[in-house]
Order: structure tokens, then C-alpha cells, then sequence
């Protein structure tokens, strides 16, 4: 689904150094590696939000769901449905899952509040929730647990484990149970220059 | 004499003069006029500077950045030099529609510059996320009027103020007339200039609440979106 070989990321003064390899399809692949080493930089270029060196090929629709939710102003339920409207998809058609997915996350009763005013880990799960509704083939989670508690960690393997026959997740994330509830594959990420 | 002068000053604001209410209503029209004029423009350019990437951006920004500096009265020699030279044909010079045009291009960069700034970082963000999620170009324009819509109205309202305070510009391209094209800055500088302490001070008292009305609206518009 995604392969990359000799791949290059120059910031300002660093050039991230991605060791090759293949993303597969319906295998949630966990990406590892300390702080700074580069994890969302490598799903920024998949999201196709950075320029990069190398060979990169993805043959399937990217959607990434970032470290800090961004929410629109407008209330949970509107929030998640910002893409089906743009893709001009029939709404209804997705309230009953759309129900389900908050349900499952436990946010079913926030649906109709102004998401903006909703706390962190509130705002995460209805990114992720808007992130998954149109069924995207590949969805890329940036540290997803930061501002979970357990309990909603158990509530997001639930669902990913129910979704990953239909998408494939790519996963950044420092929770130990979480990953290892959910890992199939691990990519590290490290390799790294300081330009002068 | 202070004293004295404050009571002269709210005795004139009560006595009703109609010179004194057209001057202000003359004001007042043409800085929103003005200023909505520039809204419209500037909100435009302001999101499209900042969604496109083009090879004289740096560049750009530095001239917005720049011009949301300029000296009113810089800019009325301008306008002024403009409606006297290639445009002369069109007799602008002391008329409003003049004091429209240069109070226009004054507040333009203030609003576009505002825009760039104040919504640079929320704005990259709310356009990755769109982006990601599948969104057009239409749809990421609309989009980001709705989620920056504070930063819009701060940025108008801060190009308000500065088209109402203004001096400079007014006073070269309208001439500050009797009747015709006196507003309020231009009547305080007149009236300074001939001793007349407390005409100035009741036109800067109304001047002061206009701005401390704008204020709290800008207040409100802030509070709505850090809440
Ligand atoms: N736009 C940027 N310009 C310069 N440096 C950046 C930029 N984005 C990220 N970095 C730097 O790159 C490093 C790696 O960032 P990141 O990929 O976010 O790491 P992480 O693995 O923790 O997600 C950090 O040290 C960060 O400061
Ligand atoms: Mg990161």
C-alpha cells in the first residue's frame, strides 16, 4: 500500500533518514521510536503535507489524524460529518454508524455540543471518528492515546480491531498495552543528521 | 480652564448643533463605508495570500506588512497625487468619494495584514485537517472565512479604528470643507490649531466612545473564540 525506499526528509538543520520498507494492506503497522525521531514527519509525507527525497509510492487514499485534534467550530456531529459533505456523500446514510462509532467511543452523548468546547480526549475521539467515516483505505494516527484514559484506550482498540479488515491503520503511539493489543508489524524510526 | 473647558465640551454635545452631528455622521459613514469596502477586498486577498503559495510571497507579506504602517498622511499625498494627475479628468480632489478612496486603501493592508497574521497558524492546521479529509479548494475558502470568522472581525475592527482616528489622509484629499468634507479628526485639528480647546475635546470624547465601544466588541469577539 505504501513503499518507501531511500526516503529523505531535510528540515532546517536535520534530514531525517527512513529505512526502506512496505506498509501492507489490512496489517496495523506501529511506527516506534524516541521523541523527535521523526514519527510524525513520516506521516506528514504520507498525508502529502511535506516535501521529501526519495521514492514513495501509495496507491490509496491517505487520511491522517493528527497529534493535537483539529476541531472545526461547529458541534461534534458536524464535525464528523465534514467529509461526507465534501465528498457530496448522502448523510444519512452514515447517521446509524456514525451512532454506533460514538457509542462504542463513548462520546454519543456529546454529538450535538459545540466540539471546540469539548475536553482533549473528547476532541480526539471525534477526530477519529471523522477520520474513519468515509472509509478511507489508509488512516494514519498520530499518537491517538495521548489524551485517553484507559478505559477509552480499551474503548479505540475495540474499534480499530473492528475496522482493520476494511483500513488499514498506521499508528504512532507510546502506550505499551495499546500497541501491543493491536501491533501486527513494527516500523522504527531514528536515523537522523544534523546539517550544519 | 481644563474644567471649564470639559463642561463647554458636553454643553455642545447636548445643544444638539447640527453642524456638529453631520460632521460626526459624515465620519462614521465614510470609515464604514470605507471599511467594509476593504473588508470585502481584503478579507478575500488576506485568505488567498495565505492558502496560495506563489513565488513573491515573502515578498508580498513584507509590502502588506509594511503598508498597514504607512503614515495616513503619506497615503493621502498619494491618493492625493493620484486624483491630481492621471485621474484628474474624474474632479476628486475635496470630495468624499476621495476621502472614501484613501481611507479605503489605508485600512485595505490593515485587514489583509491582520488576516496573515493572526490566523497563519490556526490556518495551516484547519487546512491540512480539510485537505486530509477530502476537501476542494471552494470548500477549504469557505471553510476557513467560517473558522477564522474572529480573526476576520478583529481585523475590521482594528481597520475601523484606524480609518475613524485618521487625520492625515482626509485632510489632504478632502480638504476638511465646512459642510462638506469636515469630519471629526479634521475638525479637532482645526479647532486646535485655533484655540478652541473645547470643540476638540467634546469631538475627542465621542471619538473615545466610539473607540471604546469597538473595543468591547472586539472584546466579545475575542472571548468568543479563546473560550
Ligand atoms: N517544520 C519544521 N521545521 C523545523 N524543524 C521541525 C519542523 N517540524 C518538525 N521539526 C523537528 O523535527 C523533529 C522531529 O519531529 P517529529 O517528526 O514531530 O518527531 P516525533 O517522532 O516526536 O513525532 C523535532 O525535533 C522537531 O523539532
Ligand atoms: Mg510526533
Amino acid at each position: 500500500m505504501i513503499e518507501i525506499r531511500d526516503l529523505k526528509v531535510k528540515m532546517k538543520s536535520l534530514e531525517f533518514i527512513f529505512e526502506d520498507f512496505r506498509f501492507e494492506k489490512n496489517k496495523v503497522t506501529v511506527i516506534s521510536g524516541r521523541n523527535g525521531a521523526g514519527k510524525t514527519t513520516l506521516l506528514r509525507v504520507f498525508a502529502s503535507f511535506l516535501d521529501y527525497e526519495g521514492s514513495l509510492k501509495i496507491n490509496a487514499n491517505v487520511t491522517y489524524n493528527s497529534q493535537e485534534p483539529v476541531i472545526f467550530n461547529r458541534t461534534a456531529y458536524c464535525n464528523i460529518v465534514y467529509p461526507l459533505k465534501v465528498r457530496k456523500l448522502d448523510i444519512s446514510l452514515y447517521h446509524d454508524k456514525i451512532i454506533e462509532y460514538a457509542k462504542l467511543l463513548d462520546i454519543e452523548h456529546l454529538l450535538e455540543n459545540n466540539a471546540l468546547k469539548l475536553s482533549s480526549g473528547e476532541k480526539m475521539k471525534v477526530s477519529i471518528i471523522r477520520s474513519i467515516i468515509f472509509n478511507p483505505d489508509i488512516v494514519l494516527l498520530d499518537e491517538p492515546t495521548t489524551h485517553l484514559d484507559l478505559e477509552s484506550i480499551n474503548e479505540l482498540t475495540q474499534l480499530i480491531k473492528k475496522l482493520k479488515s476494511k483500513i488499514t491503520f498506521i499508528i504512532v503511539s507510546h502506550n505499551k498495552s495499546f500497541v501491543d493489543d493491536l501491533k501486527d508489524v513494527e516500523y522504527k524510526v531514528g536515523g537522523k543528521n544534523v546539517l550544519s | 480652564m481644563i474644567l471649564e473647558s470639559i463642561i463647554e465640551a458636553f454643553k455642545l454635545l447636548i445643544s444638539f448643533d447640527p453642524e456638529i452631528y453631520s460632521i460626526i455622521f459624515l465620519s462614521l459613514a465614510i470609515s464604514i463605508l470605507a471599511t467594509l469596502t476593504a473588508a470585502v477586498i481584503g478579507t478575500f486577498l488576506g485568505i488567498l495570500i495565505s492558502i496560495s503559495d506563489f513565488k513573491l510571497k515573502r515578498f508580498t507579506k513584507k509590502i502588506v506588512f509594511t503598508l498597514m504602517g504607512i503614515p495616513p498622511v503619506v497615503l493621502g499625498l498619494v491618493v492625493l497625487l493620484l486624483i491630481t494627475g492621471p485621474f484628474d479628468g474624474m474632479n476628486l480632489l475635496f470630495t468624499k468619494s476621495a476621502m472614501y478612496i484613501a481611507q479605503t486603501l489605508l485600512v485595505l493592508p490593515i485587514i489583509i495584514g491582520n488576516i496573515i497574521i493572526t490566523s497563519e497558524k490556526t490556518q495551516k492546521q484547519i487546512l491540512e485537517t480539510a485537505t486530509t479529509l477530502g476537501a476542494s479548494k471552494i470548500d477549504k475558502i469557505f471553510l476557513l472565512i467560517i473558522e477564522t470568522k474572529p480573526f476576520i472581525f478583529m481585523s475590521i475592527i482594528l481597520g475601523f479604528s484606524r480609518a475613524l482616528s485618521e487625520v492625515g489622509a482626509v485632510m489632504l484629499v478632502g480638504g476638511n470643507i465646512k459642510g462638506d468634507t469636515r469630519v471629526m479628526t479634521t475638525y479637532i485639528a482645526l479647532n486646535n490649531s485655533m484655540g478652541e480647546y473645547s470643540m476638540s475635546i467634546a469631538m475627542g470624547f465621542i471619538l473615545l466612545s466610539i473607540a471604546f465601544l469597538l473595543h468591547t466588541l472586539l472584546a466579545r469577539f475575542r472571548g468568543d473564540f479563546y473560550d
